[in-house]
């Protein structure tokens, strides 16, 4: 990834706390600059959703403060929102069978005039890979298929900006890992000549290695290390899942790490 | 064109033709045509025969009192009838679609979930407890009085089961589905209350309401549904594509820009207000609201851009079918059309579970 030299703070979190149900998460400090592209791990229920939910201004602060391009984010209306960030989300489904074309076109539904839309729809779906399922009924898609579609939304509502914002909840964990990696490939090549930012809670540390810049580390409900993604947050992995990490070096240069039994290296060692 | 609003709504659904598919065309145009058709046969058959020259003869001719009996019954009796049964159901049409897309739910409907009975609840109750109370009221005012009371009971239910649903059963289908049952529960207790209570005079007006009847259909009745017909058309032609995003989850839909809050609040209202002036005017006529749009989506699909016309149009001839076979199998007699609705419509929910059983849980 070049390094701009002008990069300037897209989303600014400082000392952020919010709260779901009883439990309180946070504080959160943390930057994210223009066209990053940032992955959060953490153990299950460690509050990675909760902070994607904060970013996406779906919680609320409750103290701190959170800055989208240095504005409150509690004073962007949806709709201007909606032209600045968008959100892949974890559940796929949408209820009554609508057609694709017009989940696709849902992305841009906040635009008021917008009389490119089914040319937008289209050239979406073309980079979504998802051009063939234009028409269907969405309840007819297999799984995977469902996830084209809705990247193509999340493009979609993205098509016409720069400099956005790109929200990504796990929306891979179900899919075959072939499709997993493809996903995240047209993802960040759209991101990439938008300028997009990209935050993606993963829960797998490989895809978090070879498509990401930066790790944020989440465990119970903070903020526990943000570094660069590379051979040397791998003590931090294993610290953070309770894992040993195996490290190797892939034929063309990618770090794949294998996740082993921290008792099984034990027995091995001693 | 016979009657204003058949026209009005197929007016928007020309206008609306303009800003989308031509695929929906023929669908506005196949129901407008079967609707003109009803309104013939409906008008044809009856009791007192009816024959084609009395159409020539116009309503402005009875005033001397010498038109023949067959155009009296047409222009005064069976036309307002028809006309006010295709309003009334395009009514039920439309509120049965925006309830399924406000709560996601292909099984929401206003009689199933409570909302019609909480409107005849307070309906009954303004019949026996306020009408008790001889408050020194205008009397123009009192012909309002009975639609605001069931406005306000069906607003008080959608309320009740937005929030009580969401408070009981988060995101759940079944819990919001029970939730309406319950408060259909206390309606109907409480209609049976008033019913208890009632005397004469007021059990002969209640019983009207709890059967639903179109009976009480006169031109003037018809120009005020034709009015908030169209008025709800008309709010909604802006509303309907935001509601679109709701079947992507209330989240997703606040993501893609849409204040679900806001829009929420809007279409409870209108639902609320279609319902309630339903209600006053005919009593509770179940399981059209639940019908209709469900045809109309194996039809042309779920865009509620075109969902919510077509459901109005379909909502209109199913109520002109079932009001003209309550009219007419029994002749002299008449059956109370809600009770044909609710027993031709229930096996009909029977089925659609069936098949829809897979999303409820």
């Amino acid at each position: 990834m070049l390094m701009k030299t002008t990069r300037t703070a897209l989303l600014q979190l400082d000392a952020a706390c919010m709260r779901l149900g009883r439990r309180e998460f946070g504080p959160f400090s943390l930057n994210i600059d223009q066209g990053e592209r940032i992955a959060i791990l953490g153990p299950s229920g460690a509050g990675k959703s909760t902070l994607l939910r904060l970013m996406a201004s779906e919680l609320a602060c409750i103290r701190g403060s959170a800055l989208l391009d240095e504005r409150s984010l509690a004073s962007w209306t949806l709709a201007e929102l909606s032209r600045r960030r968008a959100v892949l989300p974890q559940s796929m489904e949408v209820a009554f069978g609508l057609e694709t074309d017009l989940i696709i076109g849902l992305g841009r539904v906040a635009c008021r005039h917008d009389p490119q839309l089914d040319d937008i729809v289209r050239q979406a779906a073309t980079h979504a890979h998802a051009a063939h399922l234009l028409g269907r009924r969405f309840d007819t898609l297999s799984g995977g298929e469902k996830a084209r579609v809705q990247l193509a939304r999340v493009f979609a509502q993205l098509w016409d900006r720069q400099d956005g914002l790109i929200l990504v909840d796990e929306p891979l964990a179900a899919l075959d890992p072939g499709l997993q990696f493809e996903l995240l490939d047209e993802l960040e090549g759209f991101a990439a000549q938008r300028g997009h930012a990209i935050v993606a809670v993963l829960h797998d540390i490989n895809h978090a290695l070879q498509g990401f810049d930066r790790l944020l580390l989440i465990q119970q409900g903070e903020l526990v290390g943000d570094l660069p993604a590379d051979a040397r947050a791998l003590p931090h992995l294993e610290a953070l899942y309770g894992v040993a990490l195996t490290s190797l070096e892939s034929p063309d240069g990618n770090l794949v790490v294998m996740p082993t039994r921290r008792t099984a290296r034990n027995t091995a060692n001693g | 064109m016979s009657s204003g609003v058949p026209a009005a709504a197929t007016v928007h659904l020309a206008q609306s033709a303009a800003w989308l598919h031509l695929r929906r065309l023929p669908a506005g145009a196949v129901l407008a045509v079967l609707l003109g058709i009803g309104i013939f046969i409906a008008v044809q058959s009856g009791a007192v025969a009816v024959s084609a020259g009395d159409w020539l003869t116009p309503l402005w001719a009875d005033a001397s009192g010498s038109t023949p009996g067959g155009s009296y019954v047409l222009w005064n009796l069976r036309l307002p009838r028809a006309v006010f049964a295709i309003l009334i159901g395009g009514t039920l049409g439309l509120s049965g679609a925006l309830t399924q897309g406000l709560f996601r739910n292909p099984l929401a409907d206003p009689s199933l979930l409570g909302v019609t009975s909480g409107a005849a609840c307070a309906a009954a109750l303004t019949i026996v407890v306020v009408s008790s109370m001889h408050l020194p009221l205008p009397a123009g005012w009192r012909i309002w009085l009975l639609p605001a009371a069931a406005f306000a009971g069906a607003f008080g239910v959608c309320l009740l089961l937005d929030y009580g649903s969401r408070w009981l059963t988060p995101g759940s289908i079944a819990g919001l589905l029970l939730t309406g049952m319950a408060l259909n529960a206390i309606a109907v207790a409480v209609i049976g209350l008033c019913t208890y209570l009632a005397n004469d005079e007021q059990l002969r007006t209640l019983s009207f309401w709890t059967l639903g009847s179109l009976a009480g259909a006169r031109w003037p009745l018809v120009g005020i549904a034709a009015a908030l017909l169209a008025f709800s058309l008309l709010a909604l032609r802006r509303l309907t594509r935001s509601m679109n995003a709701l079947a992507l989850g209330e989240a997703a839909a606040a993501h893609v820009g849409v204040d679900v809050g806001k829009l929420r609040g809007r279409v409870v209202l209108l639902v609320a207000l279609v319902c309630g002036f339903a209600v006053a005017w005919t009593g509770i006529i179940g399981f059209l609201g639940l019908i209709a749009p469900h045809m109309i989506r194996g039809w042309v699909g779920s865009d509620l851009r075109r969902l919510v016309p077509l459901s109005t149009l379909l909502g209109g001839l199913l109520l002109l079918v079932a009001d003209t076979l309550a009219r007419t199998v029994a002749i002299p007699a008449e059956i109370p059309v809600g009770i044909f609705t609710s027993l031709l419509g229930a096996p009909f929910f029977l089925l659609i579970l069936r098949s829809a059983s897979r999303r409820i849980g």
